[in-house]
């Protein structure tokens, strides 16, 4: 039985045998297991709830070409297996020792030039985040630099020291004494991946298993309907960080690969479960523009790189933000057991807040988008506090079909305003068959104002919601 | 004076090295603190249980207000507030009982199995209900000038109006902490997230009964502060050295974000009702105001924040016949504290609107109408208190942002753009701000320094003022190095120290550089003075023909010189050696206090202020009238820093005061529920600005040439003024909106303008 977490830090392999470190449990944090140790103090804890940066860390793990890609992620929110057979790079890694001095690595140097620290809190999060631009991007555009720095929240800067600090780090094409480093790391991953046993953890109360096989998920699955099932974890960490709530079970199924592929088919697009949001964002950019329109304002880049597709179906959130769309897409998903596969459509699949149609044994396997012809028209819209890294107080994902100025077919599904994600069916009724014309449209605004009775809440009053879901159709009629 | 030198700390920051207190671990026996509060917003404690806790394996300690040994008390001017409550709690958040244990599961636990009974009793959530109750906490205050009765009731026209001004979490990235280590006796050291350490040390002694030199507090930095670490430090500190007096192991507390945020006071929410008479012209005649501030459950600093927003409510604007009224309500939510601006942002609102208003209703320009009560030169340059306002350089920075931002032209591309919009409208706004420095409560205007000349050359610099970010370490630095003639490498800034440095005030009302520069710069002299003698004798010795007057000795280049004759010279390093073989004291404190400066609060008169500071601002935006959503497009600032100790740092306290004042007009939103509990209790509903929440196009400029007289270097603050440079958002906004009624009705709505007030108000406007 493989027992034991390993990954690279510090350019070396950690083991870390959980019976033995009793001082650790498996759904110990990154953060909390970093900020144990003196010599990686540099990571903060802010919020504990992924919306801050400052405990940003950047992960690198092999790709299918086993070069490595460099990510960074909240380090608050991931599980100690999560970063199993990967490379955890902090802070504390970035300078190197020199002769008389330290020598910074170009984005920490740029930092002290550009005077983007202040009280410094929030700095190391925020060079963490400065380095995954500095590795993936040459010349960034400031959408790129603002996309990366977006989920770090610095309150004395005012950022523009940082967005210049960024400018002028990533010109050289992410060279740096990690890339000449990178074969060693390479080698050093690969044998950790050739153990391709589970990971069972056990300790005195907490159970957690950690599949590298679809085949070895399913069995878990079987054998253990009570393990939560976490991917990105996103969703389920805060029960834990917020709540303490305590995991008795869990199964991690981040390590399937058969969970992480898309493809593309005749009449539609198939996204594995487990593809990241940031992966799928970039898949739609050019195929699904309502879809990378609505993931572009989805978290930060720290969230969207671990929490995946799956995942926001699967917690059924009523203010998941792929569930409008994929309501509106006419999505189906594949779920899957010991048993064989199952095609069931979104809109079945969701069956109440935050509850779902999937079995004991099942995992959710694919989703599945039909592509649509050119006379349907899909749109999306998220309406929150703040634009970025915020949650949608209400989201719209609209489609429509005309025939000739007639509409033929629409859906019109819309988030936070109701317990699930709910289509505003009366409202549809009466637009279908009717002229797409904005004076239907504007009868058909007092309709949506009338399907619905949302909550007031900490994002907004009911009034709001009920102004903001009928606005939203009259930006759909304009923005088509 | 070295310009161009970096935050001293700026290479730690970057590499993860910055100790901040929840980093360290004094020794293995550190214990973790928990502060179990009240879950209710006012009510009577029957009966606390802890005995199951108590048998938390890995629990040391659960402490009552029982417990305490000294006083239980922890506000810092008036003695209202309890340290850990007794028989009543007035506020959810309230600190009722205090855990100590070996880890953090431990205090989990033990908090869960603490039970409480509670008899809840009628609570005052708001102003308005503090208000219809007359709970005030203290008399009201006033500022009066002229007859503004008369001049109202003779004015060609009148508007009338309320205002509200939410309140704002501080939201520093390092939450609360403090880290209380028992030494021997009854000696105590405590590692503090302060920005008032002498008042740490004072709440510490006093709850522990112990006296003042038992307690050592240190200061090293701070992740942030803004004010919310001036009285609110104290009570995590007080709070970890109950406990560590109690177990006798260092006892560490660092709160939880959520907790951070609902158990400390915030930025005042104000409740304003003005009038405001005028002119064809828009000429201001009269002026009446009355400032509600929601002080919360007990006095904390409200008193003097609400004074700093009476002596603001004139804002840049001449106010012939004036009446300037105060008052703060108590209520049961956390005492609200200090927060940059400190008041200054709630007086400044509402004469800012009620000029917006006036404009809108003689359809003229606003900026046409702040230009036109701008304070004068030579005549209407007093204020309401009666300071004339010197060195106004409102004039000129007017006709600076008006041409650089070319404000006319694109209020005219905005018509057209709003013209052919149906949907999304844009604004435009200029705003001045003018801001008093100097702690209006006089005596506190005084700073203490101990430098220290090491016999190798070196220099350490202790004095008063705290690091949360601002650069001020590195200003003194950066003011030693200049005094001294040496390099900055051979010169360290101390952590803040009671032992080091005694009696000292808080590090807040931006004159953190101004008072302990001058501080440090009186201990160099009294060094320099010194060693001046030393080199006279050196020299005679060296140059027998040459005489060296004192009065010629120069501190240059990490050299002593004879200015008549330059070639005479010593090395510091080696006439600091020589002058300790003399056996001459390097070492020496400085004081300074700001002179001239008083206030008489009975009568609302007196110069409160040193100087002041003056900013501009000109915003865009745009709204999206169907989803509230608003983007701002560009931001022009000019601000006047008087000579620049270091214009990096400047240039950094501008932008980022800015953007903190740009989340408290628009998304930052403080709720509660009916309960009084607060909704908005972590970052996932309480929204500071993001990286692209700045402007999109964001042009900072420095006003050059404009030496400050009587100040450290002719520098001038900076932390504060540029928060209310914000206001340009908001009225931008306001503008834009506006435009959805065509400019011909006042868009009536509140501060924040969040999406949820653009949307209503748009709609509202659109029914009209
Ligand atoms: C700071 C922050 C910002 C966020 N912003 C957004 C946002 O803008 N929009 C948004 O929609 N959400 C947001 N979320 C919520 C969350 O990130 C998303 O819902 C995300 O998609 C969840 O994916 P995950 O892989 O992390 O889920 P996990 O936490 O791993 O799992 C979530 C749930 O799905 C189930 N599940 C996951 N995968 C499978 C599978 N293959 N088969 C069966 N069940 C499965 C799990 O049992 C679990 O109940 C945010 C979260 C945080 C912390
Ligand atoms: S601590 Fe704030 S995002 Fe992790
Ligand atoms: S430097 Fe203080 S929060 Fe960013």
């Amino acid at each position: 039985m493989n027992n034991i977490v390993r990954f690279v830090l510090d350019n070396k392999i950690v083991e870390i045998d959980f019976f033995k470190k009793q001082e650790l449990k498996p759904t110990t944090t990154v953060l909390n297991y970093l900020r144990s140790y003196p010599e990686h103090k540099g990571v903060k804890e802010g919020c504990a709830e992924g919306d801050c940066g400052a405990c940003t860390i950047v992960v690198a793990e092999l790709d299918k070409n086993e070069k490595l890609v460099y990510k960074t992620l909240d380090s608050c929110l991931v599980f100690l297996p999560m970063i199993h057979g990967k490379q955890l790079i902090t802070v504390e890694n970035l300078a190197i020792e020199g002769t008389k001095e330290k020598i910074l690595h170009p984005v920490q140097q740029l930092m002290v030039e550009t005077n983007g620290s202040q009280c410094g809190y929030c700095t190391p999060g925020i060079i963490m985040s400065l380095f995954g631009l500095y590795k993936n991007h040459n010349n960034p555009s400031r959408e790129i630099i603002e996309d990366a720095l977006t989920g770090n929240l610095c309150r004395c800067t005012g950022y523009q020291s940082i967005i210049e600090a960024a400018q002028k780090a990533c010109t050289v094409k992410g060279k740096d004494h990690f890339s000449e480093k990178e074969k060693d790391v390479v080698k050093m991953l690969k044998n950790i991946a050739e153990n391709k046993e589970s990971l069972v953890l056990s300790t005195e109360n907490q159970k957690y298993f950690k599949p590298f096989s679809l085949e070895e998920a399913l069995i878990i699955r079987l054998e253990n309907p009570d393990a939560i099932i976490i991917n990105g974890s996103t969703d389920v960490a805060l029960r834990q960080t917020k709540k303490n709530e305590h995991f008795a079970k869990i199964l991690d199924i981040s390590g399937v690969e058969e969970l992480k592929t898309f493809y593309e088919d005749k009449d539609c697009y198939v996204f594995g479960s487990g593809i990241s949001i940031e992966q799928v964002k970039n898949f739609s950019k050019e195929t699904l523009p309502a879809l990378y329109k609505m993931l572009s304002v989805f978290g930060s880049l720290q969230i969207r790189n671990i929490a995946t597709i799956g995942g926001n179906a699967g917690s059924a959130s009523p203010i998941g933000d792929t569930l409008p769309l994929l309501f509106a897409y006419g999505a189906k998903l594949k779920l899957t057991s010991g048993a064989g596969d199952r095609v069931i459509e979104i809109e079945d699949f969701i069956k109440g807040y935050r509850q779902t149609d999937l079995g004991n044994d099942e995992l959710i396997k694919e989703i599945i988008i039909p592509k649509t012809d050119n006379s349907t028209k899909i749109n999306s819209f998220k309406i929150s506090k703040r634009k970025d890294l915020d949650i949608s107080t209400v989201s719209g994902a609209f489609k429509l079909k005309l025939e000739q100025e007639n509409v033929s077919e629409i859906i019109l599904a819309y988030g936070g305003m109701a317990a699930t994600t709910k289509r505003a069916v009366n409202t549809e009724k009466f637009l279908t068959g009717k002229k797409w014309s904005k004076k239907n449209v504007e009868e058909a605004m007092n309709i949506v104002a009338e399907e619905f009775t949302p909550l007031s809440d900490a994002r907004s009053e009911a009034e709001f919601r009920t102004i903001a879901a009928k606005n939203l159709l009259m930006k759909f009629y304009i923005e088509n | 004076m070295n310009n161009i030198i970096h935050h001293d700390s700026a290479t730690k920051h970057v590499t993860g090295e910055s100790v901040y207190i929840n980093d360290m671990l004094v020794n293995n026996n550190m214990l973790l603190g928990k502060v179990v509060f009240s879950k209710h917003a006012h009510a009577k404690i029957k009966k606390i249980d802890f005995s199951e806790a108590l048998k938390t394996k890995g629990v040391h300690a659960i402490l009552t207000s029982v417990d305490i040994p000294g006083k239980n008390q922890m506000g810092p001017i008036v003695h209202d507030e309890f340290c850990l409550a007794t028989d009543e709690v007035t506020f959810i958040g309230q600190a009722v009982a205090l855990i100590a244990a070996e880890s953090k599961e431990a205090l989990l636990i033990a908090e869960q199995l603490i039970k409480i009974d509670y008899e809840p009793l009628e609570a005052i959530l708001d102003i308005e209900t503090a208000i219809a109750k007359n709970n005030l906490i203290a008399p009201p205050r006033k500022i009066e000038r002229g007859d503004p009765e008369t001049a109202m009731n003779k004015a060609p026209h009148i508007i009338k109006g309320e205002l509200k001004t939410g309140g704002q979490e501080h939201w520093y990235l390092e939450t609360q902490t403090a880290l209380a280590v028992p030494r021997e006796g009854k000696d105590i050291i405590i590692y503090a997230s302060s920005q008032n350490p002498s008042e740490t040390q004072a709440i510490v002694s006093e709850v522990l009964g112990v006296a003042k030199n038992e307690v050592e507090v240190e200061v090293k930095r701070m992740g942030g502060g803004f004010g919310g670490k001036e009285t609110q430090g104290n009570h995590v500190a007080a709070w970890a050295a109950l406990l560590a007096n109690f177990t006798r192991c260092p006892v560490k507390i660092h709160l939880f974000r959520d907790d951070d945020q609902i158990m400390t006071g915030k930025r005042h929410r104000y409740f304003s009702k003005y009038e405001i008479g005028f002119d064809d012209n828009g000429k201001i005649l009269a002026y009446k105001v009355e400032l509600n501030a929601d002080a919360g459950s007990s006095t904390d600093l409200s008193m003097s924040i609400l004074e700093r927003a009476t002596l603001h409510a004139d804002n840049a604007y001449f106010l012939p016949n004036v009446r300037i009224i105060g008052k703060a309500w108590k209520t049961n939510l956390p005492s609200n504290t200090a927060y940059r601006g400190f008041g200054g942002p709630q007086g400044i609102a509402v004469i800012e609107n009620a000029i917006d208003r006036i404009a809108i209703f003689l359809k003229k320009d606003p900026a046409e109408i702040r230009y036109t009560n701008f304070y004068q030169h030579e005549k209407n340059n007093t204020t309401p208190y009666g300071e004339t306002v010197e060195n106004n350089r409102l004039f000129l920075m007017y006709d600076k942002i008006i041409e650089s931002s070319e404000y006319f032209k694109r209020r005219k591309e905005i018509e057209k753009f709003n013209d052919e919009n149906e949907f999304y409208k844009k604004g435009i706004a200029l705003t001045p701000v003018k801001f008093g420095i100097s702690f209006t409560t006089s005596f506190l205007n005084q700073a203490g320094a101990l430098v220290n000349i090491y016999n190798d050359g070196t220099v350490l610099v202790n004095h008063g003022g705290t690091e949360m970010g601002q650069g001020l370490h590195t200003k003194m630095l950066q003011i030693a190095s200049a005094e001294l003639g040496i390099s900055p490498d051979k010169i360290k800034v101390n952590a803040t120290n009671t032992s080091k440095v005694p009696n000292t005030s808080p590090t807040a009302a931006s004159s953190g550089s101004d008072i302990n520069g001058m501080a440090v710069k009186n201990a160099i002299d009294i060094l320099k003075s010194r060693i001046s003698e030393v080199a006279v004798a050196e020299f005679e010795k060296l140059y027998p023909s040459d005489k060296t007057l004192k009065e010629n000795i120069v501190f240059e280049n990490d050299f002593i010189f004879d200015k008549q004759n330059p070639s005479n010279k010593i090395s510091f390093e080696d006439i600091v050696k020589i002058a300790h073989f003399k056996q001459v004291s390097l070492s020496s404190t400085g004081f300074y206090k700001t002179p001239g400066i008083y206030f008489d609060r009975e009568k609302g008169v007196g110069v409160p202020f040193f100087y002041f500071s003056f900013g501009m601002s000109v915003s865009e935006v745009m709204i999206d009238t169907l989803t509230g959503r608003h983007t701002l497009l560009r931001t022009d600032i000019i601000q006047d820093v008087g000579d620049s100790l270091n214009e990096d740092i400047d240039r950094g306290q501008i932008e980022g005061g800015f953007i903190q004042g740009v989340g408290w007009v628009t998304t930052e939103e403080l709720k509660w529920d009916k309960k009084g509990n607060l909704l908005t209790h972590s970052p996932d509903t309480y929204k500071i600005p993001t990286v692209n929440d700045i402007p999109k196009d964001f042009r900072v400029e420095l006003l050059k040439n404009v030496p400050n007289p009587g100040t450290i270097r002719k520098s001038k603050a900076v932390g504060e003024p540029p928060f209310m440079l914000a206001f340009s958002v908001w009225f931008a906004i306001k503008d834009a909106i506006s435009a959805v009624g065509n400019h011909k009705i006042e868009p009536e709505f509140s501060l924040p303008a969040t999406y949820e007030v653009i949307l209503l108000c748009s709609e509202k406007l659109k029914k009209k």
